[in-house]
Order: C-alpha cells, then structure tokens, then sequence
C-alpha cells in the first residue's frame, strides 16, 4: 500500500512532464505557415511588431535608429526592434536555437551558410513574390503621407542594385529562389605604403609572382619588416581556389573538393614565403588584425576588408600622418580574369504565422536597401560599400568619393576600389557545411604554414567536413 | 503506523518543489537526450523541416570512429589522470602545512582560497599571456613571456609552450598547471577542514614514539582523511572529465594552439561543438561521457570501500 | 544545465567529516601529561622546519597570487604599453581611466550589478528553501523509496549538464520565459549536490534532539526552522556564496536565453562589450585589454569581499561537525 503510494506520485510525475514535454517540442511546432499574399496587402491600419537582429557597433547603430524612426514615420503601425546580437557567428547560433523553439526574428543580419542552415527547417521566407516580376506588380502600398509606394521591387529599383550582390540572394538549390537582400558589402583590396613604394621604386604587384617578387625587395630593403599581412587565411584558400579555376566546394555531389593538387601546390608555394618570413596572417600574428602591423610600419603591404579600410590608418605623428596609403585590387593569378571575394552581409526574412509581419519586414528590408540616404550614410559610418549604384548620385556621397586620399581619409579610397571591381566578384556555394569547409581550409592553411605536414593536413581537413556532413 | 502513513505524504510534500523542477529540467532533458542518440543524425532545424530520422547505433558507431572524438576521449583521460593525484597531494601537503602552523595562517588561508572565486575563463587568458611567447618579426627577438623569463633566469632553456607548433606535451602541461591552480582550493579547504577534526591524541602518540614525520604523514594523516580524500578525488574525477572551460580560457574556441585547432579539444568541448548541426551525435557522445564518468566512480567508490578508514 | 552546475560541481564544499569534535577535549588532557622538557635539538629541528613550511607556503601562495598580479597590473596599464611585445611588470603609470571606461562604456556595469543581484538573491533564497525541505525530508523523514530516490537524484549528478541545455532551452522558449529574471532563476533553483550536503549535515544532529522535540509535541517544520537550520547555518551560507557565485559567473545558458539589457547578467555583459581603443572606435580586433581587465577586476572584487567577509562562516562549516562547539 504505502510502496504504492509513493511509486504512483514518483510515475505521475514523471508521466507528466514526459507526455507535458513531448507536447512541448512537438505539440504547438515551431513550423511557421507559408506565406500566402493577404487580399488587401499590406494592412496600414492593425499594429504590427518586428525584430531585426544584426551586429551594428556604436558607429552604425545610430544610423540604422535614425532610419528607422524615418520609417516609423512613413509606417506608423509598424513598431520594429532592433537588437545588436554579438558578430555575425553569435547571431546565426541565436537564431539556429530560437528556430526550434519557433521564436525566430523577422529579419536578421544573415551570410548565405547561415540561410542555408536555417532553411533545413524551412524558416527563411523566399522572397521572390516581392521581385520585380511576381505577379503582384500592381500591389500598391499607402504610406502615411498618402503617397503610395509598390510593395515589389519596381524595375527602376531592382536595376539600382550592383548586379552581383544582387544576384548572391540566389546562390541556394537550384538558383530560382531568393532568400536574401544584400545589405551592405565589402571585398578584400591591398592595401600598400605608397611612400615606401615609391621611395624605394617599388611596383604595386598585381599578380601572385609578382607579389613573390615584391615581397623578396621589401625583405632586401627593409630585413626586419613583414612585407606583407594576409588578415584571412580562409578567404586566402578559396579565392586562390577561384583565382585558379580549381575546385573547392560543390553545393551538390560530393561537397568538399579542395583536396586537390593545384590547391596543395599553392599552399606549399604560400608555405615557402612564409618561411622566408615573407608575409604573415591574423591567425599566425595571434588573432590580431594584420593592419596593427601595417600601421606601424612593420609591414608595408596588407590585405584585408575594404570595410576596415580604418584600421590600417595609422595614427598621427605631430598632426601629419607618417605615410600615404595606396588600394587597390588583390593580386590575381589572371589579371584578365580578376576575382574577389564578396563579402558583408545581407539580410534574410523569416517565415511567420502572420502575412502582416512578413510584409512589414519586407517593406523595412526595402525600405534599408534601395533608400540612398541611409545606405549613403551607413557606409560612411562602417566603410562598407553601398549595394545600390544611385548612391553614386548623391551629393554628400559624391563629395565623400571626390575628397578621398591617402592620409586621412582612406574609407572612400577604399569604396573606390571596391566598386570599380564590380565584375570581378564571387561568392561560393552555400549549404549546409559550406561554413565548416570554410573553416577547416583556414585551419588548414595554418597548419601547413607552422609545419604541419601537407598531405596528412589536407586529408584531415577532408575527414573532419566529411564526418561533419554526416 | 498511523503516524508514519502520514509521514508518507509528508516526506513527498516537502520534497514536491525539488522533484518538480528537477522532472522538468533534468528528468525530461534525459529522456529527451536517449531518444535523439538513437535517431541517425537527429537535428531540430532538420525535424522542423520535416526530415525523418533513422533508429539506431549510427551515431554512436560514427561518434567513436571519428578521429576528433578518440582525441578528445584521450585528453580528457590524460588530464583527469594526471590532475587529480597532482592537485590532490599538493593540496594535501598545503594542508599539512597549514595545519602546522600558526603564524599568519589565516591569511595564508586565504590566499589559497583565491582561485576559489573568479572565472575560470578571464584567468585562463592570464596564464595565456604569462606562457606565450610573442614572436619577433624578421629576426627580431621578441618577447618569451614572463614563465620562459623565469626559467632562463634559473638556466633552463626556454620553451615553446603554448604557440605555433608547440608540441602537444607543452599544452598539456600548461593546462594541467592551470587545472591545478584552479583545483586546489578546494581541496585544501575539505582537507584541512579534515586535519583540524583529527583527533590530535594520534599524532600525540606518534611524537612520543619519535615516529618520523614522514612516517607520520602516511601512517597517520593520510589513513585518517581517507573519507576527505576519497571525497574528493571522486568530485574531482567527475569534474576532470567535464572539462572545458579552463581549456577554452586558455586556447580560446580553437581548443588549440594556432594551426592546432582542436588538439585539446575535450568530450564537453565536442558535445559543444555537435549540439548546433547534430544534437544526435552530440547525445551519443554525451551518453558515452556519462558512461565513462559512471564506471569511474563505482572504481573509486569500491576502492574507496576497502581502503577508507573510519 | 549549463555552466551553472558545472561550476558548483567543480567548486562544492565538501560534507562534514564524522569525526566529533567531542574528543579534541581528550587530547589536551594528554597534551598536558607530554608537557616535559624539551631538548634543544629539538627546538632547533623545529625551527627548520616552520622555516621550511613557511619557505613552501610562500612559494606556493606566490603561484597562487602570480595571476591576480597581472590582472591587477594589465588592467592599469595604458593600452600602448599593454600591446608592448615585452611585458613590463609594473605600470610605467597607473592608467586609472581604464576603470572610468569600464563604468561609462557601452558595458552598463551598473545594470549588470543590479541584475546580478537580483537573480544571486532571489534564486540563493528560493534554492535554499527548496534545498532545506528536501534535505529534510532525506534525512528526517520516512518513506517508501527514499534510499532508491535519492540514489536516482544523485546518479543524475553525473550527467554533463551541456547535454540539457538544448532541450532546456526549448522548455523554456515553451513556457514563455525568454528574456525573463525567471529563466535564469527557476531551472538551477534544485542542486542535488546541495540537498545532499546538507542532508548529511542534517543527518549529524542527534536523533535525540528530534525524538525530544517530537516528545514536546514541536511540529516538523517548527523543529526543522528553529532547530535543524540554525544547527546547519555553516553549510547554508556555504550553499548561499556558491549560488551567488553561480549567478556572477554563469555564461552560457544566459546568452541562450536572457540576452537583453533588462535581464543581462555580468559575465555575460562583460564578455559581449565592445572595448574600444581610443582612435579605434568600431575597429574590430581592436580591443581595450587594460579597461576590459579593469572591468575583471570590478567583478571579480565583490565576490572576494563577500569571501573575505564569510571566510569565517565557510571555514567553521567545514571544521566543525554539526553541532556547535
């Protein structure tokens, strides 16, 4: 009787939060309805409430606020909050969680691996009934002054945006899908002490032999310095691989394709000159961005983000800087075919039970980028480039772009650069794992350069994405 | 017997809170945890997608043969091995000493306690900074770090500990250096609170025999804080194989030196890293580790049995 | 779940050692008998070795203060001097304004305090009644299945608390509690560890006081708040200081779930600020060390005073048997 009694309240516990869990994870489902454009569009009268998670500082955050107070003003009914959720890494594992427990935001800051891992859940909203050519062209939206804006990208808009990083939100599956707006960008551009270069007649390397060559004068000239500072080795790898034409990953088939000889044979090359002390990167130099070095003279050339253009200012000596900056694009295997990384982020939306939050996040997302202003003025503010050419056409911009040099204001020399290589811009493919083999080839190129063993390392880095793909 | 009828409910009143939450964040995870180590694969991103999952051994089969997880299961041996008789005899010999002294004790006391009340985390980046070596560029002679200082200064030669290509032993060794560091409070504080319980007629008696203090130490002291010591060589045990935080404090995520990514990494740091893509194989691992834990103390329990004394 | 547990699982304090204090009275009774002359040789010997004892417990203690050192020191220094390739030892000058730029930062130190606290008081209280009532029942009461449910409970204590925290996390986005002081309070409010420290401090109070109380007609709860509590007060303010130093250090399971200015908790705060250097604001990478350290040294402070100031409690708790001298 009394074992009874105590068993039965230990069962009916237990039975309860069993059944009460398993009712939880799979009861209410965090799977989010599809989107289904509501009769009327976009309801200008019900509140409605977004999040946007990005990574802004305290340099941008203040831009975006201001934006969004504009926007209030043309929306009144939607209220959107912003959050800043750590780097791009912090924001992306943020979501994967709030995915399964079906409390995603509308819209976040977003690199195409993270949409492709989100999406295994089905959460990113396609965008493609908001494009220039869905269906509902004629969808008008009322703003609050009474004008109407159209709720898709008009033809003028949609040709507004640079065409490769517009073309980047189709980069999943089989390329008909839209999951992501670019938000703002960058690409890796060298920079160089253009005082030391021309003091002592040095050629500004546009190829990687040429580079070699640099690098061996600079060490000639200046034995204690670093000619050059790589800041990502990762970025390295795949756009050599880019450069040579060589594989690196597959979206499709057998995903991970880097071991190969032409990628070993650079490597190795690239391992050479790191033994004669030709260059260094911002894993080797201790997680410290190589532009420290660059500014203080202790290496010549960099290469790195064109949004960090900042950094490799150097500070002041007596109100004179000590030496010009030099940009320009990264050295090619081809200078007649370049290649550059595009990188920045874009922003995705996420699927939600209500149509109206759809919507208002996708009039925010076109509201951020096709609005000048704000993209004029949010790339001032982080040194990331514009995603849509009519910035060009602003004044204040222009006037930016006209004043820009080699002392103090590198930001736009920077964006110069930047957009003048719109052509040459890859991305690669995204899906699930792209981002661990983008991790294992930077590991892996680290490795080599301290001495680890080439073959044995490119096998490993192949083991660890192979046993990571599942 | 009506009196302990009563004390039936009673007793599961007073314990109703406890089991509550400890049914819904602790008896559910583990349920939930069984089921996802036997699903191939299992992710939740995966299953709100609609994906099915295979039932099976998969994820353990492909757990152990992954090369990565044999390492971490190895690390995560050779550190509880090599740590805890490290920290415990130091710990010991602290306390002993402690104990035999009078002058400024407690605030030697306290001092030791120290390591006891920070994050292990921020302290890790400290030893970091003391042992690494900052390279020269080009020839330059750069900085050796503050311990390789010390050690040149008493005429050793200096050591790669925790850079580019170090060797795995150097790692270790900084770690285990640190896991002491960081283990030893408490286990001072259990032991001395030991000794001063001791009935000091034992050690009366030694002195009058003109019992070696050595002698003492092993023939007296040790046998009665065997309940201490087991004690707290069994914590230890446990807290050893869930080590993580003291190696990320150190290498940061990489669980490694530059170029090393992941040679430290431990059984808590792979569960870590498998929870975002394949909570499956990160529950087989964590079972596994559970496992492992559960036959390490039923040893130390048994051996505890026969040696402890009363 | 999460770090919390793991943290008090590597950091407990131990249970009370068996052996009654009652005896030490024997002892001095001996001590007095042995109270004979001593030789000279011996007071030499003994000389050498307090020497020594000093000469280890001060190299040992130096290892021991060596890290808090160069916290103390990195956080005054200026962050040129701190980027320097050979550190120097001491401060050319104290950079004082390392720890203006910890408070007025973008890191609100103040809410974080605050928000700390609340969650260090309320689940400390909360987990103690919790802890005091099980541990009551474990070690006073009878019932049918105690020894296998405490067995059960205790077994638990070997799982790695990582594995909870995604179904954990999912438990709570469920209930609502996201972004709440609840979420980082109510999972970790049952420490199994806790209630079986404290159940062997309960289980030292002799039968004989409960059988008299019982005999008296004193009701359990009465008996177990006027008798059982104050007799294991030692072990409670141990319990007390290990749950606060949860919640100051907690990390994990505080990102995943309260992430925002409202509810944010100090280590958590501490490492997703921003530290900028004066003159590279919005660089990334390019971090203020010296004023973050400062930040480390304004955390960790607090808990070493609160040390400072329960030492006594802490050493008695271990010391002593359960009943008080």
């Amino acid at each position: 009787m009394k074992k009874k009694f105590g068993a039965v309240i230990m069962a009916s516990i237990m039975a309860c939060t069993v059944t009460a869990g398993l009712a939880f994870s799979t009861g209410c489902g965090p799977k989010k309805a599809e989107f289904v454009m509501p009769d009327g569009g976009f309801d200008t009268e019900t509140p409605v409430t977004i999040t946007f998670y990005h990574t802004m500082g305290q340099n941008n955050r203040p831009i975006l606020q201001r934006h969004l107070d504009k926007f209030k003003e043309v929306y009144p009914n939607i209220t959107v909050k912003e959050e800043a959720i750590g780097g791009y890494d912090d924001v992306r594992d943020q979501i994967t969680k709030e995915i399964i427990s079906g409390d995603e935001p509308n819209l976040a800051y977003c690199y195409p691996d993270h949409v492709a891992l989100f999406n295994q859940s089905g959460a990113v909203q396609p965008l493609n009934d908001f494009l220039k050519d869905s269906g509902y062209n004629d969808m008008k939206v009322t703003r609050k002054d009474g004008t109407t804006e159209s709720l898709c990208l008009t033809e003028e808009e949609t040709n507004a945006f640079i065409k490769g990083y517009y073309d980047e939100g189709f980069k999943f599956g089989d390329g008909s899908t839209m999951y992501t707006m670019p938000f703002s960008k960058s690409t890796e551009v060298l920079y160089y002490n253009k005082t030391f270069f021309e003091t002592n007649n040095l050629k500004v390397p546009t190829t990687w032999d040429e580079m070699e060559e640099t690098c061996k004068k600079i060490k000639e000239i200046a034995p204690q310095s670093t000619p050059l500072g790589y800041d990502s080795e990762a970025n390295w790898f795949i756009t050599m691989c880019e450069q040579l034409g060589s594989p690196y990953t597959s979206a499709t088939g057998n995903k991970y394709l880097f071991d190969n000889e032409e990628n070993r044979e650079f490597v190795q090359r690239f391992k050479g000159w790191y033994d004669k002390g030709y260059f260094t990167t911002q894993g080797l130099n201790d997680n410290k961005y190589t532009s420290n070095l660059f500014k203080v003279q202790a290496s010549y050339m960099s290469i790195g983000s064109s949004a960090g253009a900042k950094n490799q200012s150097p500070d002041r000596v007596d109100g004179e800087y000590p030496f010009e900056i030099g940009i320009t694009s990264i050295p090619q295997v081809n200078p007649a075919k370049p290649k550059v990384i595009s990188q920045g982020p874009s922003v995705c939306i996420f699927k939600k039970n209500n149509p109206q939050e759809v919507l208002a996040s996708w009039l925010l997302v076109k509201y951020l980028t096709t609005n000048v202003d704000f993209q004029a003025q949010f790339s001032d503010a982080s040194g990331y480039v514009p995603v849509v050419t009519t910035v060009l056409e602003n004044e204040i911009y222009k006037k930016y772009l006209a004043e820009a040099n080699g002392f103090g204001n590198v930001t736009y020399l920077a964006a110069k650069v930047c957009m003048e290589q719109e052509a040459a811009y890859y991305t690669s493919p995204a899906f699930v794992g792209s981002s661990k083999a983008r991790d294992e080839v930077g590991a892996l190129m680290q490795a080599v350069f301290v001495g680890k063993d080439l073959n044995e390392t490119f096998k490993a880095a192949i083991e660890e994405c192979e046993y990571f793909a599942g | 017997m009506d009196s302990k009828k009563k004390n039936q409910w009673k007793a599961w009143l007073y314990l109703l809170p406890a089991l509550i939450i400890l049914a819904i964040f602790t008896v559910w995870p583990i349920i939930n945890t069984l089921r996802m180590a036997f699903l191939k694969d299992y992710n939740e991103l995966g299953l709100i997608g609609g994906q099915k999952f295979e039932f099976g051994f998969d994820n353990f089969v492909n757990v152990t043969k992954y090369r990565g997880f044999v390492n971490c299961l190895g690390n995560t041996m050779i550190l509880c091995l090599v740590t805890v008789p490290i920290s415990t005899m130091l710990a010991l010999i602290i306390a002993v000493a402690l104990n035999s002294i009078k002058f400024i004790r407690r605030t030697m006391q306290t001092i030791f306690f120290l390591p006891y009340v920070t994050n292990s985390i921020a302290i890790g980046m400290v030893f970091m900074a003391m042992f690494s070596m900052v390279k020269g560029y080009a020839g330059q002679e750069g900085s050796i770090g503050i311990i390789n200082t010390i050690i040149e200064a008493f005429g050793g030669t200096r050591i790669n500990w925790v850079n580019p290509n170090s060797s795995k032993a150097a790692n270790m060794a900084v770690l285990i250096i640190y896991i002491v560091w960081n283990a030893l409070p408490f286990k001072i504080l259990v032991l001395l609170g030991g000794l001063q319980s001791v009935n000091k007629q034992y050690y009366e008696a030694a002195k009058v025999d003109g019992t070696s203090r050595i002698r003492t130490f092993w023939r007296i002291t040790v046998p009665l804080l065997s309940p201490m010591i087991a004690y707290v060589v069994i914590t230890s045990f446990i807290g050893g194989f869930k080590e993580y935080t003291s190696i990320v404090g150190i290498f940061g995520e990489n669980m490694g030196p530059i170029g090393s990514k992941n040679v430290l990494n431990t059984m808590v740091g792979y569960i870590y890293q498998s929870l975002d893509n394949n909570q499956g194989r990160a529950s087989a691992a964590a079972l596994i580790l559970f496992a492992i834990i559960f036959a390490v103390t039923m040893v130390n329990m048994y051996v505890s049995k026969k040696k402890v004394h009363y | 779940m999460t770090d919390n547990i793991n943290d008090i699982d590597e950091k407990v304090t131990p249970e009370q050692p068996a052996t009654e204090a009652v005896k030490s009275a024997e002892s001095y009774v001996m001590k007095k008998k042995d109270m004979n002359a001593v030789s000279k040789k011996q007071i030499a010997m003994k000389i050498a070795v307090q020497t020594g004892l000093y000469l280890f417990l001060g190299i040992m203690a130096l290892a021991v203060l060596f890290p808090f050192y160069w916290m103390l020191i990195s956080s005054l220094k200026t962050y040129a001097e701190y980027s320097e390739t050979v550190p120097t030892l001491w401060p050319r000058q104290f950079e004082w304004s390392n720890y203006a730029t910890a408070f007025t930062g973008e890191l609100n130190l103040g809410r974080l305090f605050l928000n700390t606290c609340i969650v260090g008081i309320v689940s400390t209280i909360l987990s103690l009644v919790v802890t005091v009532l099980s541990a009551y029942a474990f070690a006073r009461l009878e019932f049918k299945g105690k020894n296998a449910l405490f067995a059960a409970m205790m077994a638990t204590m070997m799982i790695p608390g990582e594995l909870f925290t995604i179904t954990n996390f999912v438990t709570v986005s469920n209930f609502g509690w996201k972004n709440t002081f609840t979420v980082l309070i109510v999972p970790f409010l049952v420490s199994i560890f806790y209630i079986y420290l404290l159940r062997q401090n309960f289980m030292q109070i002799p039968n004989e006081l409960y059988l008299a109380a019982k005999v008296d007609g004193t009701s359990d709860l009465k008996y177990l708040w006027k008798v059982m509590v104050p007799l294991a007060a030692p072990t409670l303010i141990s319990i007390t200081i290990l749950k606060m130093m949860g919640a100051w250090n907690s990390y994990v399971w505080p990102r995943l779930v309260a992430n925002d200015a409202a509810h944010k908790l100090i280590t958590l705060g501490l490492r997703q600020a921003s530290w900028p250097v004066e003159g590279l604001e919005g660089v990334e990478g390019a971090i203020n060390y010296p004023a973050q350290m400062a930040a480390v040294v304004l955390v960790t402070i607090p808990l070493l005073l609160v040390f400072i100031f329960f030492r006594k409690y802490i050493m008695k708790g271990v010391s002593r048997s359960g009943i008080k001298g």
